[in-house]
């Protein structure tokens, strides 16, 4: 991708052609099928795509946390600061993990565990890779809550997680997560489990502590609108795949893959109450047997016979190049728009 | 869309009241109860989609639960008109008529996975009922049931089939079949499309506004994505803590929302437009425990422009148009 010339941050994450597979029972699942993306220093990068197009896969292969068996890596490199995270030693993937790459998941209650305070796992991180003692680390937790809006922290800090709501869990994920001062925060889904006025509080958090600490924020969500609000430049994945690329602004004005602009006119947001909603035909295709060429051509509209012989791929079509799209007939999707 | 006529409204709920006891100790004192549906009344007219929209906890889905009587309701009325005869009372109805009943009043669960028995063919699940009130014999159901079938959109051969072999939209779609069945009249859309993802979700509201019109049905659409309820509804009662605190047209809850709680809600709610100017009404907090609501409106201790009398007594009821109520002090 040639988008990061344009902005000055220096590139802190970049992914060159990963493959995720999995061995399952009908032969191997393509989940991640060569994605690159890169995250500049201090920006958002939004993935968007819908259940099973690999952008969670994607997020777990940067951490390390794909369970192997029965996925393995099938090719690609993903540098971090330059540092194939691929190539590393397990020990130093894990001095790396939780402290300059953090994670935090859709589901509060079951990524914390039930028995230790909030207290004890937000210190398990500081004192794991900061060397803190016990009450330094308790005490660094105590200013972690606070700075994640948790009222009274010194009291909370000794509370369970079950003795908390599901925003406030999510708070706490976040104390966790930012607690080594990480300079990438991967969010996978982080809104999705929460109301949205809960929603709309932890997002505000997250962009406040992006602002005031500088770290990137990799932001993996099925939701449009979250990433509209969210996110500096946005890759739209289906099948395992990048298909379009693009700075907010532009992607959200002019889509110009079939499957964005497909997206996006199926979101009932604005559409009229008296006409139908504009679908996409059929569902998303099984990781075990994607179409070859290109893999949305079974519900395209545009589809022709060279969209099943060669696969397309990411091209740029913005004079700066910054706004990628993998798709043979771009000229046309321009209809598919009205 | 139909704005609700002088008709005789197909479903008439008034001062539902659904509380779960909480037991403690050895001896399962009833110690306090969980008030999930406190006093909510509404109408909805024949073929008109209501939608009940609130956070996790408001009591949207007991309240359309206890509405089919899916839960025996704590106090309330709710009175259905049939199509021919007089109107009834559901919850003073003997089990016998009751269980006549239930052919006009379905529901549509969230679920598309849990809600469908992973032992049965597709074709006993929407079957099924079909048997059970003998509308059908063993001989004919299978037709029925390929007609059912196509119309929803699936294949007809699917029926053979068992529901682990469809995706979350297909599967969502037996549901659907399955709650028409019998022809119902009121179909209760609990979270129906909650779970899909938005190219799969079109496609099902689409199918749910032309079954609407094809067979004239009243829908009590209970969803938590308001993108989906603007689509979709007629009306949209908003609720708080187990009680309505505003309810109007789609138009009058959308653009000219008048209880705080609603207009906390409706801003909240992230746009599809990197470009929008987002003005946020922060709401702090958490939704306090139903368990134990607060004094007064349930809403003043997170409500932005809260008075003193707001914690003192909860909100009457007041008319803002002919078809708009909200429950709020500050408003007149």
């Amino acid at each position: 991708m040639s988008a990061e010339k344009e902005r000055d941050g220096e590139v802190l994450l970049e992914i060159k052609g990963l493959r995720t597979h999995f061995r399952g029972d009908e032969g191997i699942a393509r989940a991640v099928d060569g994605v690159s993306y890169s995250v500049r220093a201090g920006e958002t990068l939004g993935i968007v795509g819908e259940s099973g197009c690999g952008k969670s896969v994607s997020a777990l292969s940067i951490m390390g946390l794909v369970p192997q068996p029965p996925g393995f890596n099938a090719g690609g490199e993903i540098l971090y600061r330059g540092e194939d995270l691929l190539q590393v030693s397990e020990n130093r993937l894990r001095e790396l993990r939780g402290n300059e790459i953090s994670m935090i998941f859709q589901e509060p209650m079951t990524a914390l565990n039930p028995v230790f305070t909030v207290g004890n796992q937000i210190g398990e991180t500081v004192s794991l890779h900061q060397g803190l003692n016990r009450e330094q680390a308790r005490e660094h937790a105590v200013v972690m809550l606070d700075k994640v809006g948790i009222p009274a922290p010194e009291k909370r800090v000794d509370e369970y997680p079950h003795q908390l709501s599901g925003g406030m869990r999510q708070r706490v994920m976040i104390a966790m997560a930012m607690a080594c001062k990480p300079g990438l925060l991967i969010a996978d889904e982080p809104t999705t489990a929460l109301d949205v006025t809960i929603q709309a509080q932890v997002l505000d958090l997250i962009r406040s502590l992006q602002e005031s600490e500088g770290m990137s924020v990799l932001l993996i969500t099925h939701d449009l609108a979250v990433i509209a609000e969210n996110a500096h430049h946005v890759a739209v994945m289906y099948a395992g795949k990048v298909v379009e690329y693009a700075d907010v602004m532009q992607l959200y004005r002019a889509p110009r893959h079939p499957y964005t602009i497909g997206l996006f006119r199926s979101l009932p947001d604005l559409a009229p109450r008296d006409q139908p909603l504009a679908t996409i035909e059929g569902i998303v295709p099984s990781a075990f047997h994607f179409p070859g060429g290109c893999r949305f051509r079974t519900r395209c509209s545009l589809a022709q016979e060279r969209c099943s012989a060669e696969e397309p791929l990411l091209e740029p079509v913005s004079s700066d190049g910054g706004h990628t799209v993998a798709c043979h007939f771009i000229d046309e999707t321009d209809s598919l728009r009205a | 869309m139909n704005t609700p006529a002088a008709g005789t409204p197909l479903i008439e709920v008034s001062g539902l009241k659904k509380y779960f006891p909480v037991k403690r100790g050895v001896l399962a004192r009833h110690v306090a109860d969980v008030k999930a549906v406190d006093g909510v009344s509404f109408v909805i007219q024949p073929q008109e989609t209501l939608s009940l929209v609130g956070e996790s906890g408001c009591g949207k889905t007991t309240c359309g639960r206890t509405l089919l009587r899916l839960l025996e309701p704590t106090a309330g009325s709710v009175r259905y008109s049939p199509e021919k005869g007089p109107a009834l009372d559901l919850f003073s109805l003997p089990r016998a008529e009751m269980r006549r009943v239930r052919r006009d009043l379905q529901i549509i669960f969230q679920d598309p996975y849990s809600s469908l028995n992973p032992r049965m063919t597709v074709g006993n699940i929407v079957g099924e009922a079909l048997l059970v009130h003998k509308i059908c014999t063993k001989h004919d159901v299978a037709d029925t049931v390929a007609d059912l079938l196509v119309r929803v959109g699936l294949h007809a051969d699917s029926r053979n089939r068992f529901p682990h072999e469809f995706s979350g939209g297909q599967r969502q779609r037996v549901g659907i079949a399955r709650a028409l069945a019998l022809g119902p009249r009121l179909v209760v859309c609990d979270e129906a499309v909650s779970a899909l993802d938005v190219s799969i979700q079109a496609q099902v509201l689409n199918l749910l506004k032309d079954l609407q019109e094809e067979f004239k049905l009243g829908y009590l659409f209970i969803a938590h994505d308001l993108s989906v309820v603007r689509y979709l509804s007629d009306r949209i009662a908003v609720m708080y803590l187990g009680r309505i605190v505003e309810i109007g047209t789609t138009a009058e809850i959308f653009e000219n929302p008048q209880h705080p709680y609603t207009q906390a809600l409706l801003s909240a709610v992230p746009h599809a437009d990197p470009g929008a100017k987002s003005c946020r009404v922060p709401l702090s907090g958490d939704v306090p425990s139903p368990m134990n609501p607060p004094a007064g409106c349930h809403f003043a201790p997170r409500c932005p422009v809260s008075e003193a009398r707001c914690t003192q007594s909860y909100p009457e009821h007041r008319s803002a148009s002919e078809t708009h109520r909200v429950a709020c002090h500050l408003f007149d």
